[in-house]
């Protein structure tokens, strides 16, 4: 088991600790449903609620035209400080984000 | 205020607007609750908002369970019975038809919409059960 | 406990929440609990027509478990210490017995 209180030197034991150690990192987040978010980690916690800085949202919809064709468009989102009620509705959290 | 039972206190004996997980709008007095937010509602009148329409059908005392509630809303007084343009109100059996129209039209959207989305490697976040 | 803390330092702020069924609503934070449940004051609905069942309502309590987002002012958040906080949260998980 890790020594606690080591802070950043302490070995990555368990997943939750990668996260730790993306605390003020921009990290990528996908949620259940549609919307995938980049933002500053700020906090977490056990069930990965989430705080995060300077936020882009990106939410895909599809849109259905008169020919029944359908197509997907993505809409972003700002948002300066952000709340993220995740539940059991967070994916993943990448430290990376891509592209 | 930093428990459940502190925050349904002060809406006790109010009258209040419950909004459920499946979409249903309750109003209605709270009279009693727990510590689940397991509601009593006296003179309850569900109320139905579709297309152009709405009408409100008596239901009489209800008691909800917490977990399907998604929302309660203290009804301002003074706004009571506002509603808001252009909805209009009709017969129960009128905007019930409606209302089932519509809900089958948005059930066919959101299944093209998942299906598309399940491609892209989204899973569905709920399953059109949380609608309102 | 952390969030729970966190929104205690929030009260008063004005706050959107997003619902897991796309609905906004704009309030003061009045009061949040351990499952964080909130009840928002003075609210107001984006997207009033889309919602008419709101109109007449002036303030909610919504279930913990159906917020989707809440959008926070930047400048009521103190992120040092909001970082510091989850690093002690996260120590205190690590030493827990399990």
């Amino acid at each position: 088991m890790a020594d606690a209180g080591d802070g950043d030197a302490a070995p990555v034991s368990e997943p939750l600790e990668l996260v730790r150690l993306s605390l003020d990192e921009v990290v990528f987040v996908k949620l259940r449903g549609d919307r995938e978010l980049k933002g500053r980690l700020h906090a977490y916690d056990s069930h990965c609620n989430l705080v995060l800085g300077d936020v882009e949202e990106t939410i895909y919809v599809v849109e259905e035209d008169d020919e029944d064709d359908e197509a997907v468009k993505t809409i972003k989102k700002q948002s300066e400080m952000l709340f993220v009620r995740v539940g059991d509705s967070v994916v993943l959290i990448s430290p990376q984000a891509p592209g | 205020m930093f428990t459940t039972a502190a925050q349904l206190l002060d809406l006790t004996d109010k009258k209040l607007l419950l909004v459920l997980r499946d979409g249903r709008k309750l109003i209605g007095v709270l009279r009693s609750w727990d510590q689940f937010a397991n509601l009593m509602l006296q003179e309850t009148v569900e109320r139905i908002y579709t297309k152009d329409v709405y009408a409100d059908i008596q239901r009489g005392i209800y008691i909800v369970r917490g977990e399907n509630v998604l929302l309660l809303g203290e009804i301002d007084l003074d706004k009571d019975d506002y509603i808001p343009e252009p909805y209009r109100k009709a017969s129960p059996e009128e905007v019930h038809q409606l209302h089932l129209k519509e809900m089958q039209e948005s059930k066919r959207s959101d299944k093209t919409r998942q299906s598309k989305l399940k491609e892209l490697g989204f899973e569905v976040e709920h399953n059109g059960e949380i609608l309102l | 406990m952390l969030f729970f803390s966190f929104f205690k330092t929030l009260v008063d702020q004005e706050v959107v929440v997003e619902l897991k069924n796309d609905i906004s609503i704009k309030g003061t934070l009045k009061s949040v609990d351990q499952y964080l449940n909130i009840k928002l004051d003075d609210i107001g609905v984006l997207e009033e027509v889309r919602y008419p069942h709101m109109s007449s309502v002036k303030n909610v309590f919504i279930r913990g478990s159906v917020v989707r987002y809440v959008h926070l002012p930047a400048a009521a958040v103190d992120t040092a210490l909001l970082e510091d906080a989850t690093r002690r949260e996260a120590e205190q998980q690590a030493t827990k017995p399990r």
